[in-house]
């Protein structure tokens, strides 16, 4: 496999493979799929991710983004457990939860073209997770499904706020 | 009458059990993990289902919470990962919680006492005590995360394995459509309760 392919490819993986972004993901994915449009929560996260990719390119210095992400995912996971999900509140969660995913997400590239096609991936590998998980979880209208989402949300929620105590320790 | 003899039966091979897993038990301490992601997530797995006190008091949530009918099959799931995840942070965090084993035993005591009277207080109480009893749950898998573990992966797995405890003790308590089912989980809570008190004296 080609190098750029190859960072394409990790870079897709990322967000599928890092628990702290599985988590956010996930939890945001079930909050939107409450939403009546949803879109737009896709659109806030797609164009802040685009802006978190955006300060990585600027070569912004380290950042908290693991833990903003983390913390992110506590309130969403609290949400949807909640079944809690004004617009303006779930579209700040999107947009914090795109910039931080993006700068917690630095290519480790060895070309400024492989760094590209890394963060490409990335993008594609998040942005299709959030809608795939958001359109399946739209489906579940069965009262026990709509319940067995609350109850993943608290379970997501839970995870965060341990990982967010190690984070802090 | 069959009915009377299939409920001596299940009672009395529940009881056999209880006591196997009662002598071949200890309360929840050593486990598996390794660094990886995935030792992570074994181990944190795992961590709730070695310690038959915990396992117990994760069934009963979800037992109670069936016998008390919606909401609070699905509340007290809820409720209670989230206040055990805040048991577990304040561990993390080194704050320290005074007599966890003792908390933890009597959970099992109270819970299954509820379901063996088949007590029905209201909603925010039964969410009040099952939260209160997850702090020390949290506080001892807090307290018992080993350093150098995948902690997601680690949290996931033991956030799981709870949740899968409380799912099963919902499914043993829908049981109770039934009026032979209504005594077995009764008797389930007695057991329950009976473990909870063997710990208790472990503990004091």
């Amino acid at each position: 496999m080609s190098g750029l392919l190859q960072s394409f490819v990790d870079g897709l993986l990322n967000p599928l493979t890092t628990p702290a972004h599985v988590l956010t993901l996930l939890a945001l994915a079930l909050l939107l799929a409450r939403q009546p449009q949803r879109f737009t929560g896709v659109l806030v996260f797609a164009l802040a991710l685009a802006g978190g990719f955006l300060a990585i390119v600027l070569a912004v210095e380290t950042t908290p983004a693991r833990t903003v992400l983390l913390a992110v995912a506590v309130a969403l996971g609290v949400m949807v457990a909640a079944a809690w999900a004004p617009k303006l509140l779930a579209c700040l969660l999107a947009a914090i939860a795109g910039v931080a995913l993006a700068l917690d997400s630095p290519p480790q590239a060895v070309t400024i073209t492989e760094a590209y096609a890394t963060l490409g991936g990335t993008a594609l590998g998040a942005c299709a997770m959030l809608v795939v998980v958001a359109a399946i979880a739209a489906h579940a209208n069965a009262d026990w499904q709509r319940l067995g989402l609350r109850i993943v949300g608290s379970w997501i929620a839970a995870s965060a706020i341990l990982v967010l105590a190690v984070q802090l320790r | 009458m069959r009915d009377h003899e299939h409920s001596n039966i299940a009672g009395a091979l529940g009881g056999a059990l209880v006591v196997a897993m009662l002598l071949a038990s200890r309360p929840a301490f050593a486990h598996i993990v390794d660094g990886s992601a995935t030792g992570g997530f074994l181990g944190g797995f795992a961590h709730p289902l070695f310690g038959l006190d915990h396992v117990v008091a994760m069934v009963a949530v979800g037992l109670w919470g069936s016998f008390l009918g919606p909401p609070a099959i699905w509340l007290l799931p809820i409720t209670f990962p989230m206040v055990m995840a805040l048991g577990g942070a304040i561990a993390i965090l080194g704050v320290p919680v005074p007599a966890v084993e003792i908390g933890i035993a009597s959970s099992a005591i109270v819970l299954g006492s509820m379901i063996a009277l088949a007590a029905r207080p209201p909603l925010a109480v039964a969410a009040l005590i099952v939260g209160a009893f997850a702090i020390f749950h949290g506080h001892a898998h807090g307290a018992e995360l080993p350093p150098g573990t995948d902690a997601v992966a680690f949290s996931v797995g033991f956030v799981l394995a709870t949740g899968l405890l409380h799912l099963a003790g919902i499914a043993f308590g829908l049981l109770t459509r039934w009026p032979a089912g209504r005594i077995g989980v009764r008797a389930a809570g007695v057991g329950i309760a009976l473990v909870g008190a063997l710990f208790l004296s472990k503990a004091i």
